[in-house]
């Protein structure tokens, strides 16, 4: 099995107007590697580029320039499609049809047929809780049903690497609990999901990886617990006395020391200097009750670098 | 060829789901009821008679009754058929629907195929429909099984599967249906006729050599619907055959033309 999902190199995608006059770049020399195995969180703001990025995978949309293969095939082929199960945004389905037979239409376009796939219909609508509206006929769905009928349909012809393009969109609160929950017990089996999504606080909760895409170019690509941790900064909670009489000490070894009302906040360059300040409290007495290190959320690490990115480029 | 069954298969869900084919269907029904009840209720003898004094050149006069009945309500089933199959191309290309389908193992070519011989199917058996039923209810009344007639079945499908081509073209093209319905009706129901006439009768009253190969030129590129469904079907229906393919294969050439271009273009298309 190949090790690696997705692999793209200088994906390049520029759209032109009906007489080519004037041109728009969704995607500019975009290289990147997606693990199996792994949930990948793609974010950016609207118009960034995510859905063309999915498109172009997909073989929806041809690329400008740039070479990409999934699942170790080259897109510009469909077979590689039997192991890819996709979730488009504002997915339609034909209204005249039930939420059976949607599945069977897409499972036999998929290549499935017969007892497998009424079976797997079943299971996947048992599983997205759509069992009991089977036979009822889409256009009577919510946004939230739709919602979970896609999902159920990117899942039917049991793909190694699904995309799924905002998924939680229109779900209620435990409907995207319900979601993330299988998500995560996909990735527990081994699939590959690439997510598209708006709701960073989500994404966090669930993507080993992330990339944060704007204006076509991929801003910062990596694990999201590393990007998450501010590594040299530290909260600790302390019992009783303050320690203002050790400021000065504290600030010869962190760059930064703060007060908060419960807690004692500083910075240092290391692990060993940051082991010299616990020494120098636990000398002069001072019980340590916690202590955490400082986590930015992804949406303060996106935020800051949308508007890094975004001011560069005014400049 | 399994995918393009399948978008074949699901074409024709989405026309059923369409009351147009219904209410042909409906049409065609009542008309062969009305149909069987009158010849149920007539003597054969003076309605032949009565009915062979017409101007169309029929050898036998129950050829003739069938094609009397055929012959509109086939001209109608086109004109609704054309207004019904417009849109099955360009839904299938709206957002959030080709999106799917294109993220499925299939080629770009079957899912283009498949909603083309959908809307065919469609019309294919709408037509069966009307004229197996008029032929079974004229056959057992007269006791004359002349199955040459239902060759027209596919001759009036074939006229649609040229018209057909265009839409799908045009809504490969503009991913809408209002310009392919346009063309096609424009087609079907003015150039055709008029190009036809146009080709003898009205040529004698034209002075410039180019207008008149402009016109002749134009004649052999634009599908002949209007010898498909006039004389060669009645050349059929009597039983006399097909005396010139030429309007048959000027018209599957354009079919073939038309298409292949849909395909290419449908090739390339983002979406």
């Amino acid at each position: 099995m190949n090790s690696i999902a997705i692999e793209t190199s200088g994906l390049t995608k520029v759209y032109s107007s009906s007489f080519g006059k004037r041109k728009v770049e969704a995607l500019t020399s975009l290289s990147l590697n997606v693990s199996t195995g792994m949930i990948f969180g793609l974010l950016g703001p609207n118009g960034a580029g995510k859905t063309t990025l999915i498109k172009l995978l997909l073989g929806i949309t041809f690329p400008t320039s740039g070479r990409a293969n999934i699942l170790g095939e080259d897109i510009t082929g469909y077979k590689m499609k039997y192991k890819i199960g996709y979730l488009p945004e504002n997915h339609k389905y034909p209204s005249y049809l039930s939420g059976g037979e949607v599945m069977q239409f897409f499972g036999k376009l998929s290549g499935m047929d017969g007892t497998e796939l009424n079976k797997k219909i079943d299971e996947l609508l048992e599983l997205v809780q759509l069992a009991k509206w089977k036979k009822t006929k889409v256009k009577n769905y919510s946004k939230g049903m739709m919602q979970r009928l896609g999902l159920a349909q990117a899942l039917l012809n049991n793909p190694e690497l699904i995309f799924l393009d905002e998924p939680t969109d229109g779900v209620d609160p435990i409907g995207r609990k319900e979601i993330r929950d299988i998500l995560v017990e996909l990735k527990n089996n081994g699939k590959t999901i690439f997510l598209n999504s708006h709701l960073l606080s989500e994404v966090e909760l669930i993507t080993d990886r992330v990339g944060i895409l704007n204006k076509g170019i991929l801003l910062r690509e990596g694990d999201v617990k590393e990007m998450t941790q501010n590594k040299e900064e530290y909260k600790i909670s302390i019992e009783g006395n303050s320690i203002d009489k050790l400021d000065d000490e504290i600030l010869r070894k962190a760059s930064f020391a703060k007060m908060n009302q419960d807690y004692y906040s500083f910075k240092v360059e290391n692990t060993q200097e940051l082991n010299k300040i616990l020494d120098l409290l636990r000398t002069n007495g001072i019980v340590i009750k916690e202590m955490l290190q400082q986590k930015n959320s992804l949406e303060e690490i996106f935020i800051s670098l949308i508007k890094e990115a975004d001011k560069e480029k005014a400049q | 060829m399994k995918n393009i069954w399948i978008m074949t298969w699901f074409t024709l869900r989405e026309a059923l789901a369409r009351k147009v084919f219904i209410f042909f269907l409906t049409i065609s029904a009542v008309v062969l009821v009305i149909m069987a009840v009158v010849l149920g209720l007539s003597d054969k003898a003076s309605f032949t008679m009565n009915v062979s004094g017409g101007n169309m050149q029929f050898t036998n006069p129950i050829n003739m009754i069938e094609m009397m009945i055929v012959s509109p309500l086939s001209g109608l089933c086109l004109l609704l058929a054309i207004f019904a199959s417009a849109s099955f191309v360009p839904i299938m290309l709206e957002k959030g629907n080709i999106d799917l389908l294109l993220s499925k193992p299939v080629s770009r070519d079957q899912l283009l195929w498949g909603k083309y011989f959908g809307g065919i199917l469609v019309v294919l058996i709408n037509i069966a429909f009307l004229v197996i039923g008029v032929w079974m209810i004229i056959s057992i009344k007269f006791s004359y099984w002349d199955f040459s007639f239902l060759t027209i079945i596919l001759v009036i499908t074939f006229t649609f599967a040229v018209l057909y081509s265009i839409i799908v073209l045009l809504g490969v093209t503009s991913k809408g249906s209002t310009l392919g319905m346009m063309v096609a009706y424009f087609i079907y129901i003015i150039l055709s006729p008029l190009l036809y006439l146009g080709k003898d009768k009205l040529l004698v009253f034209i002075q410039s050599d180019f207008i008149k190969s402009l016109i002749k030129g134009a004649y052999y590129v634009v599908p002949k619907t209007q010898e498909l469904m006039g004389q060669i079907t009645k050349d059929l229906a009597s039983g006399k055959g097909i005396e010139d393919y030429q309007p048959i294969l000027t018209s599957l050439a354009f079919l073939i033309l038309t298409m292949g271009i849909s395909i290419s273009i449908f090739r390339k298309k983002d979406f």
